[in-house]
Protein backbone atom coordinates (compact mmCIF):
# COMPACT_ATOMS: atom_id res chain seq x y z
CA UNK A 1 0.00 0.00 0.00
CA UNK A 2 1.25 3.47 -0.81
CA UNK A 3 1.99 5.86 2.03
CA UNK A 4 -1.01 7.49 3.65
CA UNK A 5 -2.03 10.94 2.57
CA UNK A 6 -2.09 13.46 5.40
CA UNK A 7 -5.54 14.72 4.41
CA UNK A 8 -7.67 12.86 1.94
CA UNK A 9 -10.99 14.28 0.79
CA UNK A 10 -13.24 11.94 -1.16
CA UNK A 11 -16.38 13.14 -3.01
CA UNK A 12 -17.14 15.58 -0.20
CA UNK A 13 -20.48 17.34 -0.37
CA UNK A 14 -21.68 19.63 2.40
CA UNK A 15 -24.71 21.77 2.97
CA UNK A 16 -25.75 23.87 5.94
CA UNK A 17 -29.11 22.58 7.22
CA UNK A 18 -31.33 21.72 4.27
CA UNK A 19 -29.91 24.47 2.02
CA UNK A 20 -28.05 24.29 -1.27
CA UNK A 21 -24.73 22.46 -1.13
CA UNK A 22 -21.81 24.76 -0.24
CA UNK A 23 -19.27 22.12 -1.25
CA UNK A 24 -19.96 19.85 -4.21
CA UNK A 25 -18.24 16.54 -4.78
CA UNK A 26 -14.75 17.63 -3.76
CA UNK A 27 -11.83 15.23 -3.96
CA UNK A 28 -8.12 15.83 -3.37
CA UNK A 29 -5.35 14.70 -1.10
CA UNK A 30 -2.33 16.31 0.48
CA UNK A 31 1.02 14.76 1.19
CA UNK A 32 3.27 15.33 4.18
CA UNK A 33 5.13 18.63 4.20
CA UNK A 34 3.10 20.37 1.49
CA UNK A 35 2.36 24.10 1.57
CA UNK A 36 -1.00 24.68 -0.05
CA UNK A 37 -2.92 27.90 -0.65
CA UNK A 38 -6.68 27.57 -0.74
CA UNK A 39 -8.06 30.44 -2.80
CA UNK A 40 -11.39 31.54 -4.27
CA UNK A 41 -13.89 34.38 -4.17
CA UNK A 42 -15.81 35.41 -1.02
CA UNK A 43 -18.33 32.63 -0.38
CA UNK A 44 -16.56 30.02 -2.55
CA UNK A 45 -16.53 27.55 0.36
CA UNK A 46 -12.89 27.85 1.50
CA UNK A 47 -13.59 28.14 5.23
CA UNK A 48 -16.33 25.51 5.06
CA UNK A 49 -13.89 23.09 3.46
CA UNK A 50 -11.13 23.89 5.95
CA UNK A 51 -13.47 23.26 8.89
CA UNK A 52 -13.79 19.66 7.71
CA UNK A 53 -10.12 19.11 8.48
CA UNK A 54 -10.56 19.57 12.21
CA UNK A 55 -14.05 18.12 12.52
CA UNK A 56 -15.97 21.37 13.00
CA UNK A 57 -17.96 20.26 9.98
CA UNK A 58 -18.78 16.66 9.06
CA UNK A 59 -19.47 15.75 5.44
CA UNK A 60 -23.11 15.62 4.33
CA UNK A 61 -21.86 12.93 2.00
CA UNK A 62 -18.41 11.68 1.04
CA UNK A 63 -15.44 11.20 3.34
CA UNK A 64 -12.59 13.14 4.89
CA UNK A 65 -9.64 11.13 6.17
CA UNK A 66 -6.88 12.48 8.40
CA UNK A 67 -3.84 10.20 8.46
CA UNK A 68 -5.99 7.49 6.99
CA UNK A 69 -8.70 7.70 9.64
CA UNK A 70 -12.25 8.71 8.74
CA UNK A 71 -13.01 11.98 10.59
CA UNK A 72 -16.58 10.88 11.33
CA UNK A 73 -15.13 8.28 13.69
CA UNK A 74 -13.01 10.87 15.53
CA UNK A 75 -13.90 13.40 18.19
CA UNK A 76 -12.99 17.06 17.68
CA UNK A 77 -10.62 16.69 20.65
CA UNK A 78 -8.80 13.83 18.90
CA UNK A 79 -8.58 15.79 15.67
CA UNK A 80 -7.15 18.74 17.59
CA UNK A 81 -4.01 16.67 18.14
CA UNK A 82 -3.59 16.20 14.40
CA UNK A 83 -4.82 19.41 12.80
CA UNK A 84 -4.27 22.88 14.25
CA UNK A 85 -6.61 25.63 13.09
CA UNK A 86 -5.92 29.36 13.20
CA UNK A 87 -9.20 31.19 12.73
CA UNK A 88 -9.58 34.28 10.60
CA UNK A 89 -10.45 36.50 13.54
CA UNK A 90 -8.17 35.85 16.53
CA UNK A 91 -10.68 37.59 18.77
CA UNK A 92 -13.07 34.68 18.22
CA UNK A 93 -10.64 32.28 19.82
CA UNK A 94 -8.77 34.27 22.48
CA UNK A 95 -10.39 34.22 25.92
CA UNK A 96 -7.70 34.06 28.60
CA UNK A 97 -6.37 36.96 30.64
CA UNK A 98 -2.70 36.49 29.77
CA UNK A 99 -0.95 35.55 26.57
CA UNK A 100 0.82 32.59 28.19
CA UNK A 101 -2.42 31.16 29.63
CA UNK A 102 -4.06 31.43 26.24
CA UNK A 103 -1.26 29.49 24.61
CA UNK A 104 -1.20 26.87 27.41
CA UNK A 105 -4.94 26.20 27.23
CA UNK A 106 -4.82 23.51 24.54
CA UNK A 107 -1.83 21.87 26.23
CA UNK A 108 -3.64 21.62 29.55
CA UNK A 109 -6.45 19.85 27.70
CA UNK A 110 -3.90 17.35 26.45
CA UNK A 111 -3.11 16.70 30.15
CA UNK A 112 0.60 17.24 29.63
CA UNK A 113 2.92 17.68 32.59
CA UNK A 114 3.31 21.19 33.94
CA UNK A 115 6.92 21.26 32.82
CA UNK A 116 6.08 20.22 29.29
CA UNK A 117 3.31 22.83 29.13
CA UNK A 118 5.72 25.53 30.24
CA UNK A 119 8.37 24.48 27.78
CA UNK A 120 6.04 24.26 24.81
CA UNK A 121 4.38 27.57 25.67
CA UNK A 122 7.72 29.33 25.93
CA UNK A 123 8.91 27.84 22.63
CA UNK A 124 5.69 28.79 20.81
CA UNK A 125 5.81 32.36 22.13
CA UNK A 126 9.39 32.65 21.10
CA UNK A 127 8.60 31.39 17.60
CA UNK A 128 6.02 34.17 17.11
CA UNK A 129 8.11 36.83 18.85
CA UNK A 130 5.82 37.39 21.83
CA UNK A 131 8.03 36.16 24.69
CA UNK A 132 8.17 39.56 26.35
CA UNK A 133 4.37 39.73 26.32
CA UNK A 134 3.73 36.41 28.05
CA UNK A 135 2.02 38.09 31.00
CA UNK A 136 0.21 40.74 28.97
CA UNK A 137 -3.58 40.90 28.67
CA UNK A 138 -4.15 39.81 25.04
CA UNK A 139 -6.56 42.63 24.22
CA UNK A 140 -3.95 45.23 25.14
CA UNK A 141 -1.96 44.03 22.13
CA UNK A 142 -2.50 44.91 18.47
CA UNK A 143 -4.64 42.79 16.19
CA UNK A 144 -1.50 41.54 14.45
CA UNK A 145 -0.03 40.49 17.78
CA UNK A 146 -3.30 38.76 18.73
CA UNK A 147 -3.17 36.92 15.40
CA UNK A 148 0.26 35.68 16.46
CA UNK A 149 -1.11 34.57 19.87
CA UNK A 150 -3.64 32.44 18.02
CA UNK A 151 -0.84 31.07 15.88
CA UNK A 152 1.29 30.31 18.97
CA UNK A 153 -1.62 28.42 20.57
CA UNK A 154 -1.73 26.19 17.51
CA UNK A 155 2.08 25.84 17.32
CA UNK A 156 2.23 24.69 20.93
CA UNK A 157 -0.05 21.76 20.08
CA UNK A 158 2.68 20.52 17.69
CA UNK A 159 0.13 19.20 15.22
CA UNK A 160 1.41 17.78 11.96
CA UNK A 161 -1.00 19.84 9.91
CA UNK A 162 -1.74 23.53 10.42
CA UNK A 163 -4.65 25.28 8.73
CA UNK A 164 -4.71 29.09 8.66
CA UNK A 165 -7.86 30.93 7.60
CA UNK A 166 -6.87 34.32 6.15
CA UNK A 167 -4.01 34.79 8.61
CA UNK A 168 -3.09 38.21 7.24
CA UNK A 169 -6.48 39.92 6.83
CA UNK A 170 -6.50 43.26 8.60
CA UNK A 171 -2.73 43.10 9.15
CA UNK A 172 -0.38 45.66 7.77
CA UNK A 173 2.37 44.72 5.34
CA UNK A 174 5.05 44.06 7.94
CA UNK A 175 2.76 41.99 10.16
CA UNK A 176 1.65 39.94 7.14
CA UNK A 177 5.24 39.17 6.24
CA UNK A 178 6.04 38.31 9.88
CA UNK A 179 3.18 35.83 10.07
CA UNK A 180 3.95 34.25 6.72
CA UNK A 181 7.65 33.90 7.59
CA UNK A 182 6.63 31.92 10.68
CA UNK A 183 4.43 29.77 8.45
CA UNK A 184 7.33 29.24 6.06
CA UNK A 185 9.56 28.05 8.91
CA UNK A 186 6.90 25.64 10.14
CA UNK A 187 6.65 24.19 6.67
CA UNK A 188 10.44 23.86 6.45
CA UNK A 189 10.32 21.97 9.74
CA UNK A 190 8.00 19.41 8.18
CA UNK A 191 4.53 20.69 9.04
CA UNK A 192 1.87 20.40 6.36
CA UNK A 193 0.40 23.86 5.81
CA UNK A 194 -2.92 24.87 4.29
CA UNK A 195 -3.63 28.59 4.22
CA UNK A 196 -6.60 30.55 2.93
CA UNK A 197 -5.98 34.01 1.50
CA UNK A 198 -7.12 36.64 -1.01
CA UNK A 199 -3.63 38.07 -1.31
CA UNK A 200 -2.19 36.59 -4.50
CA UNK A 201 1.29 37.99 -3.89
CA UNK A 202 1.42 35.93 -0.67
CA UNK A 203 0.30 32.86 -2.61
CA UNK A 204 3.06 33.48 -5.16
CA UNK A 205 5.65 33.92 -2.45
CA UNK A 206 4.78 31.20 0.03
CA UNK A 207 2.64 28.44 -1.48
CA UNK A 208 3.87 25.64 -3.69
CA UNK A 209 0.48 24.17 -4.57
CA UNK A 210 -2.79 26.03 -5.09
CA UNK A 211 -6.33 24.75 -4.76
CA UNK A 212 -8.79 27.09 -6.52
CA UNK A 213 -12.33 26.88 -5.23
CA UNK A 214 -15.32 28.33 -7.06
CA UNK A 215 -18.91 28.00 -5.87
CA UNK A 216 -18.14 24.89 -3.88
CA UNK A 217 -16.16 23.10 -6.58
CA UNK A 218 -12.45 22.72 -7.27
CA UNK A 219 -11.68 24.74 -10.37
CA UNK A 220 -7.95 24.09 -10.46
CA UNK A 221 -5.41 22.18 -8.40
CA UNK A 222 -1.76 22.50 -9.30
CA UNK A 223 1.54 24.20 -8.67
CA UNK A 224 1.47 27.97 -8.25
CA UNK A 225 3.06 28.75 -11.62
CA UNK A 226 0.64 26.73 -13.69
CA UNK A 227 -2.38 28.18 -11.86
CA UNK A 228 -1.21 31.80 -12.18
CA UNK A 229 -0.37 31.27 -15.84
CA UNK A 230 -4.10 30.63 -16.46
CA UNK A 231 -5.73 33.94 -15.50
CA UNK A 232 -8.98 33.03 -17.27
CA UNK A 233 -9.54 30.28 -14.68
CA UNK A 234 -8.77 32.61 -11.80
CA UNK A 235 -11.17 35.19 -13.18
CA UNK A 236 -14.04 32.72 -12.89
CA UNK A 237 -13.62 32.83 -9.14
CA UNK A 238 -12.98 36.57 -8.95
CA UNK A 239 -9.23 36.31 -8.51
CA UNK A 240 -6.36 37.80 -10.43
CA UNK A 241 -2.66 36.88 -10.56
CA UNK A 242 -0.24 39.27 -8.81
CA UNK A 243 0.55 42.56 -10.57
CA UNK A 244 4.05 41.38 -11.52
CA UNK A 245 2.69 38.18 -13.16
CA UNK A 246 0.27 40.30 -15.19
CA UNK A 247 3.12 42.55 -16.24
CA UNK A 248 5.25 39.57 -17.29
CA UNK A 249 2.37 38.30 -19.44
CA UNK A 250 2.51 41.53 -21.47
CA UNK A 251 6.11 40.74 -22.39
CA UNK A 252 5.57 37.48 -24.25
CA UNK A 253 7.11 38.81 -27.46
CA UNK A 254 10.34 39.44 -25.54
CA UNK A 255 10.20 35.74 -24.59
CA UNK A 256 9.49 36.44 -20.93
CA UNK A 257 7.63 33.39 -19.57
CA UNK A 258 3.99 34.01 -18.53
CA UNK A 259 4.37 32.37 -15.12
CA UNK A 260 6.69 34.82 -13.34
CA UNK A 261 5.82 34.95 -9.63
CA UNK A 262 7.94 37.67 -8.08
CA UNK A 263 9.53 41.07 -8.66
CA UNK A 264 13.04 39.73 -8.12
CA UNK A 265 12.44 36.92 -10.61
CA UNK A 266 11.29 39.28 -13.38
CA UNK A 267 14.13 41.66 -12.58
CA UNK A 268 16.70 38.89 -13.00
CA UNK A 269 15.14 37.74 -16.28
CA UNK A 270 15.26 41.30 -17.63
CA UNK A 271 18.84 41.88 -16.52
CA UNK A 272 19.91 38.62 -18.11
CA UNK A 273 18.13 39.57 -21.32
CA UNK A 274 19.74 42.97 -21.41
CA UNK A 275 23.23 41.60 -20.85
CA UNK A 276 22.70 39.00 -23.60
CA UNK A 277 21.55 41.72 -25.95
CA UNK A 278 24.60 43.82 -25.19
CA UNK A 279 26.76 40.71 -25.59
CA UNK A 280 25.50 39.95 -29.12
CA UNK A 281 25.84 43.55 -30.29
CA UNK A 282 29.41 44.05 -29.20
CA UNK B 1 -19.26 62.34 27.55
CA UNK B 2 -16.20 63.76 29.17
CA UNK B 3 -13.97 65.96 27.15
CA UNK B 4 -10.68 67.36 28.10
CA UNK B 5 -8.61 69.45 25.74
CA UNK B 6 -9.28 72.68 24.06
CA UNK B 7 -11.91 72.53 21.41
CA UNK B 8 -14.09 75.26 22.86
CA UNK B 9 -16.46 76.99 20.53
CA UNK B 10 -15.02 80.42 21.22
CA UNK B 11 -11.47 79.38 20.41
CA UNK B 12 -12.56 77.76 17.20
CA UNK B 13 -14.58 80.77 16.07
CA UNK B 14 -11.54 82.94 16.47
CA UNK B 15 -9.47 80.58 14.31
CA UNK B 16 -12.28 80.41 11.82
CA UNK B 17 -12.33 84.10 10.99
CA UNK B 18 -8.54 84.13 10.57
CA UNK B 19 -8.35 81.13 8.30
CA UNK B 20 -11.25 81.79 6.08
CA UNK B 21 -9.44 84.62 4.39
CA UNK B 22 -6.55 82.50 3.24
CA UNK B 23 -8.05 79.21 2.15
CA UNK B 24 -10.97 77.68 0.38
CA UNK B 25 -10.04 74.09 1.17
CA UNK B 26 -13.04 71.85 1.83
CA UNK B 27 -11.34 70.11 4.72
CA UNK B 28 -8.58 71.64 6.75
CA UNK B 29 -6.72 69.92 9.54
CA UNK B 30 -4.29 72.18 11.36
CA UNK B 31 -1.69 71.18 13.94
CA UNK B 32 -4.05 68.51 15.11
CA UNK B 33 -3.12 66.09 17.89
CA UNK B 34 -5.23 63.56 19.74
CA UNK B 35 -4.64 61.27 22.70
CA UNK B 36 -6.92 58.48 23.87
CA UNK B 37 -7.79 58.54 27.58
CA UNK B 38 -5.08 57.05 29.86
CA UNK B 39 -2.73 56.73 26.93
CA UNK B 40 0.80 58.05 27.32
CA UNK B 41 1.49 58.24 23.60
CA UNK B 42 -0.64 60.54 21.42
CA UNK B 43 -2.46 58.66 18.64
CA UNK B 44 -2.10 61.65 16.31
CA UNK B 45 0.56 64.33 16.52
CA UNK B 46 0.83 67.64 14.66
CA UNK B 47 -1.30 66.57 11.69
CA UNK B 48 -1.70 69.11 8.88
CA UNK B 49 -3.86 68.20 5.91
CA UNK B 50 -5.67 70.40 3.47
CA UNK B 51 -8.13 68.77 1.08
CA UNK B 52 -9.66 70.55 -1.89
CA UNK B 53 -13.11 69.71 -3.10
CA UNK B 54 -12.96 66.81 -5.58
CA UNK B 55 -9.64 65.36 -4.39
CA UNK B 56 -9.09 61.64 -3.86
CA UNK B 57 -6.76 61.22 -0.89
CA UNK B 58 -5.26 57.82 -0.11
CA UNK B 59 -3.96 57.17 3.40
CA UNK B 60 -1.76 54.19 4.17
CA UNK B 61 0.69 53.07 6.82
CA UNK B 62 1.20 50.36 9.44
CA UNK B 63 -1.42 49.46 12.04
CA UNK B 64 -1.36 51.74 15.04
CA UNK B 65 -0.16 54.68 12.92
CA UNK B 66 -3.31 56.72 13.62
CA UNK B 67 -5.15 56.22 10.32
CA UNK B 68 -8.42 54.99 11.83
CA UNK B 69 -8.20 57.55 14.60
CA UNK B 70 -8.09 60.26 11.96
CA UNK B 71 -11.25 58.89 10.34
CA UNK B 72 -12.96 58.91 13.75
CA UNK B 73 -12.06 62.59 14.08
CA UNK B 74 -13.66 63.28 10.71
CA UNK B 75 -16.94 61.46 11.25
CA UNK B 76 -17.55 62.69 14.78
CA UNK B 77 -16.92 59.44 16.68
CA UNK B 78 -14.21 61.59 18.26
CA UNK B 79 -15.21 63.63 20.27
CA UNK B 80 -18.87 62.62 20.49
CA UNK B 81 -18.59 58.92 21.34
CA UNK B 82 -14.92 58.47 22.20
CA UNK B 83 -13.23 60.55 24.89
CA UNK B 84 -9.71 61.84 24.80
CA UNK B 85 -7.93 65.12 24.41
CA UNK B 86 -7.45 67.12 21.22
CA UNK B 87 -5.32 70.03 20.18
CA UNK B 88 -5.45 71.96 16.97
CA UNK B 89 -8.43 72.08 14.74
CA UNK B 90 -10.38 70.34 11.98
CA UNK B 91 -12.69 72.40 9.83
CA UNK B 92 -15.03 71.22 7.14
CA UNK B 93 -16.59 73.77 4.82
CA UNK B 94 -15.02 76.51 6.94
CA UNK B 95 -16.51 75.55 10.31
CA UNK B 96 -15.00 73.46 13.09
CA UNK B 97 -16.14 69.87 13.01
CA UNK B 98 -16.15 69.67 16.78
CA UNK B 99 -18.83 72.35 17.05
CA UNK B 100 -21.23 70.21 15.07
CA UNK B 101 -23.62 67.61 16.43
CA UNK B 102 -23.32 63.97 15.28
CA UNK B 103 -26.47 64.51 13.17
CA UNK B 104 -24.93 67.52 11.43
CA UNK B 105 -21.67 65.66 10.82
CA UNK B 106 -23.59 62.70 9.39
CA UNK B 107 -24.90 64.96 6.61
CA UNK B 108 -21.46 66.21 5.73
CA UNK B 109 -19.27 63.14 6.12
CA UNK B 110 -20.25 59.74 4.73
CA UNK B 111 -18.49 56.85 6.46
CA UNK B 112 -17.69 53.35 5.26
CA UNK B 113 -15.88 50.94 7.56
CA UNK B 114 -13.85 47.75 7.21
CA UNK B 115 -16.53 45.20 7.93
CA UNK B 116 -19.79 45.66 5.99
CA UNK B 117 -21.45 43.10 8.28
CA UNK B 118 -20.95 45.43 11.20
CA UNK B 119 -22.24 48.45 9.31
CA UNK B 120 -25.35 47.15 7.52
CA UNK B 121 -28.33 46.94 9.86
CA UNK B 122 -31.38 46.48 7.60
CA UNK B 123 -32.75 43.26 6.11
CA UNK B 124 -33.24 44.92 2.71
CA UNK B 125 -31.04 47.18 0.61
CA UNK B 126 -33.74 49.85 0.14
CA UNK B 127 -34.36 50.08 3.90
CA UNK B 128 -30.64 50.37 4.52
CA UNK B 129 -30.45 53.38 2.22
CA UNK B 130 -33.61 54.96 3.64
CA UNK B 131 -32.37 54.73 7.23
CA UNK B 132 -30.16 57.83 7.26
CA UNK B 133 -32.45 60.23 5.37
CA UNK B 134 -35.47 59.00 7.42
CA UNK B 135 -33.62 59.84 10.60
CA UNK B 136 -33.05 63.34 9.32
CA UNK B 137 -36.82 63.64 8.80
CA UNK B 138 -36.91 64.13 5.04
CA UNK B 139 -40.28 63.72 3.28
CA UNK B 140 -40.86 60.34 1.54
CA UNK B 141 -40.55 61.81 -1.98
CA UNK B 142 -37.10 63.18 -1.19
CA UNK B 143 -36.00 59.93 0.45
CA UNK B 144 -37.17 58.07 -2.66
CA UNK B 145 -35.17 60.39 -4.88
CA UNK B 146 -32.04 60.06 -2.76
CA UNK B 147 -32.25 56.25 -2.70
CA UNK B 148 -32.55 56.10 -6.50
CA UNK B 149 -29.62 58.44 -7.00
CA UNK B 150 -27.40 56.73 -4.43
CA UNK B 151 -28.01 53.28 -5.93
CA UNK B 152 -27.15 54.62 -9.35
CA UNK B 153 -23.95 56.28 -8.15
CA UNK B 154 -22.81 53.11 -6.38
CA UNK B 155 -23.56 51.12 -9.54
CA UNK B 156 -26.10 48.83 -7.86
CA UNK B 157 -29.61 49.84 -9.02
CA UNK B 158 -30.39 46.13 -9.48
CA UNK B 159 -29.85 45.40 -5.78
CA UNK B 160 -32.60 47.71 -4.54
CA UNK B 161 -35.03 45.03 -3.38
CA UNK B 162 -32.52 42.37 -2.46
CA UNK B 163 -32.12 41.02 1.09
CA UNK B 164 -28.81 42.30 2.44
CA UNK B 165 -27.78 38.89 3.87
CA UNK B 166 -27.53 37.32 0.40
CA UNK B 167 -25.16 39.89 -1.06
CA UNK B 168 -21.49 39.24 -1.83
CA UNK B 169 -18.84 41.12 0.13
CA UNK B 170 -18.26 43.59 -2.70
CA UNK B 171 -22.01 44.17 -3.04
CA UNK B 172 -22.38 44.73 0.69
CA UNK B 173 -19.62 47.34 0.67
CA UNK B 174 -21.26 49.09 -2.27
CA UNK B 175 -24.53 49.13 -0.30
CA UNK B 176 -22.61 50.74 2.57
CA UNK B 177 -21.22 53.31 0.12
CA UNK B 178 -24.70 53.94 -1.33
CA UNK B 179 -26.12 54.39 2.19
CA UNK B 180 -23.45 57.00 2.85
CA UNK B 181 -24.22 58.71 -0.48
CA UNK B 182 -27.95 58.87 0.33
CA UNK B 183 -27.01 61.49 2.94
CA UNK B 184 -25.55 63.66 0.12
CA UNK B 185 -22.29 64.11 2.01
CA UNK B 186 -19.60 66.64 1.15
CA UNK B 187 -16.92 64.05 1.64
CA UNK B 188 -16.69 60.26 1.75
CA UNK B 189 -14.36 58.73 4.36
CA UNK B 190 -13.55 55.03 4.00
CA UNK B 191 -11.51 52.99 6.47
CA UNK B 192 -10.00 49.91 4.77
CA UNK B 193 -13.26 49.09 2.96
CA UNK B 194 -11.71 46.29 0.87
CA UNK B 195 -9.76 44.40 3.52
CA UNK B 196 -12.30 41.56 3.70
CA UNK B 197 -12.96 41.43 -0.05
CA UNK B 198 -11.62 39.20 -2.79
CA UNK B 199 -9.65 40.88 -5.60
CA UNK B 200 -12.66 41.41 -7.85
CA UNK B 201 -14.75 42.77 -4.96
CA UNK B 202 -11.83 45.11 -4.27
CA UNK B 203 -11.81 46.27 -7.89
CA UNK B 204 -15.56 46.94 -7.76
CA UNK B 205 -15.07 49.28 -4.82
CA UNK B 206 -12.17 51.14 -6.43
CA UNK B 207 -14.06 51.53 -9.71
CA UNK B 208 -17.13 52.94 -7.96
CA UNK B 209 -14.98 55.35 -5.98
CA UNK B 210 -13.08 56.39 -9.09
CA UNK B 211 -16.31 57.10 -10.95
CA UNK B 212 -17.75 59.02 -8.01
CA UNK B 213 -14.61 61.07 -7.82
CA UNK B 214 -13.93 61.72 -11.52
CA UNK B 215 -17.49 62.00 -12.85
CA UNK B 216 -19.29 63.46 -9.87
CA UNK B 217 -16.53 65.37 -8.12
CA UNK B 218 -16.97 63.54 -4.82
CA UNK B 219 -14.19 64.25 -2.36
CA UNK B 220 -12.79 60.97 -1.05
CA UNK B 221 -10.50 60.07 1.82
CA UNK B 222 -9.63 56.39 1.78
CA UNK B 223 -7.51 54.50 4.29
CA UNK B 224 -6.17 51.42 2.52
CA UNK B 225 -3.42 48.79 2.68
CA UNK B 226 -3.77 47.79 -0.98
CA UNK B 227 -1.27 50.28 -2.34
CA UNK B 228 -1.34 48.94 -5.92
CA UNK B 229 -4.91 50.11 -6.39
CA UNK B 230 -4.50 53.18 -4.21
CA UNK B 231 -1.55 54.29 -6.35
CA UNK B 232 -3.66 53.93 -9.49
CA UNK B 233 -6.62 56.00 -8.30
CA UNK B 234 -5.58 58.48 -5.61
CA UNK B 235 -4.50 62.05 -6.45
CA UNK B 236 -2.40 62.21 -3.32
CA UNK B 237 -1.01 59.67 -0.86
CA UNK B 238 -0.38 60.30 2.82
CA UNK B 239 1.77 57.75 4.63
CA UNK B 240 1.11 57.69 8.35
CA UNK B 241 3.62 56.38 10.86
CA UNK B 242 3.49 56.58 14.65
CA UNK B 243 0.77 59.22 14.70
CA UNK B 244 2.42 61.53 12.18
CA UNK B 245 2.40 62.05 8.45
CA UNK B 246 5.72 60.58 7.35
CA UNK B 247 5.42 61.04 3.58
CA UNK B 248 3.03 62.98 1.42
CA UNK B 249 2.65 63.66 -2.28
CA UNK B 250 1.44 62.34 -5.59
CA UNK B 251 1.57 58.54 -5.80
CA UNK B 252 4.62 58.64 -8.10
CA UNK B 253 6.56 60.82 -5.69
CA UNK B 254 5.61 58.80 -2.63
CA UNK B 255 6.23 55.33 -4.09
CA UNK B 256 9.64 56.40 -5.38
CA UNK B 257 10.79 56.74 -1.73
CA UNK B 258 11.64 53.07 -1.48
CA UNK B 259 13.93 53.14 1.55
CA UNK B 260 11.60 55.17 3.72
CA UNK B 261 8.59 53.06 2.76
CA UNK B 262 10.43 49.84 3.52
CA UNK B 263 11.51 51.22 6.85
CA UNK B 264 7.96 52.25 7.76
CA UNK B 265 6.60 48.94 6.46
CA UNK B 266 4.45 50.02 3.51
CA UNK B 267 3.99 47.70 0.56
CA UNK B 268 5.31 49.25 -2.65
CA UNK B 269 3.33 48.35 -5.80
CA UNK B 270 5.18 45.49 -7.52
CA UNK B 271 5.59 47.39 -10.81
CA UNK B 272 7.13 50.34 -8.95
CA UNK B 273 9.47 47.99 -7.07
CA UNK B 274 10.65 46.48 -10.33
CA UNK B 275 11.23 49.92 -11.81
CA UNK B 276 13.12 50.88 -8.66
CA UNK B 277 15.47 47.93 -9.19
CA UNK B 278 15.95 48.50 -12.92
CA UNK B 279 16.13 52.28 -12.87
CA UNK B 280 16.01 54.19 -16.13
CA UNK B 281 12.92 56.26 -15.35
CA UNK B 282 12.61 59.83 -14.19
CA UNK B 283 11.03 60.20 -10.78
CA UNK B 284 7.95 61.83 -12.29
CA UNK B 285 7.27 58.88 -14.55
CA UNK B 286 7.71 56.02 -12.09
CA UNK B 287 5.35 53.34 -13.45
CA UNK B 288 2.67 52.25 -10.98
CA UNK B 289 0.22 50.10 -12.93
CA UNK B 290 0.59 47.09 -15.25
CA UNK B 291 -0.10 49.31 -18.30
CA UNK B 292 2.49 51.88 -17.24
CA UNK B 293 4.92 49.11 -16.39
CA UNK B 294 4.45 47.62 -19.83
CA UNK B 295 5.23 50.92 -21.59
CA UNK B 296 8.23 51.50 -19.35
CA UNK B 297 9.68 48.02 -19.98
CA UNK B 298 9.11 48.27 -23.74
CA UNK B 299 11.06 51.51 -23.69
CA UNK B 300 14.02 50.12 -21.78
CA UNK B 301 14.03 46.88 -23.77
CA UNK B 302 14.26 48.87 -26.97
CA UNK B 303 17.38 50.65 -25.80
Amino acid sequence: MQRKARIKVEKLTYHYGSGQPVLKNISFETGKGECIALIGQNGAGKTTLAKHFNGLHRPSSGKVYIDGIDTTSMKVSELARKVGFVFQNPDHQIFHDTVAREVAFGLRNLRLSRREIEERTAAALEAVGLTEHCRTYPFNLSKGQRQRIALASVLAMQTETIVLDEPTTGQDFRESVQIMEIVRKLNENGHTIIFITHDMSLVARYARRVLVLCRGEILADGDVRSVFAAPEILKKTYLRPPQITNLARCLGRHSIPPDVLGVRELYELLVKMRSEKIGCCS
Amino acid sequence: MKQSGNFTAAANKRHYSQERMVTLALLQIKNFSFSYPRSAQPALQGINISVEKGEFIGITGPTGAGKSTLTYCLNGIIPHFQGGSCQGRISLGGASIFDRSPAQISRLVGSVFQDPEAQIISPEVEQELAFGPENLGFPPAEIEQRIGKALELAGIPGLRNRPTVNLSGGEKQRVAIAAALAMLPEILVLDEPTSELDPVGTDEIFQVLNLLNKEHGMTIIMVEQKTEQLAAYADRILVFNEGRIALEGEPRQVFARRRELEQIGVRIPQVARLAGLLGGYERCTLPLTVEEGHLYLESILRR
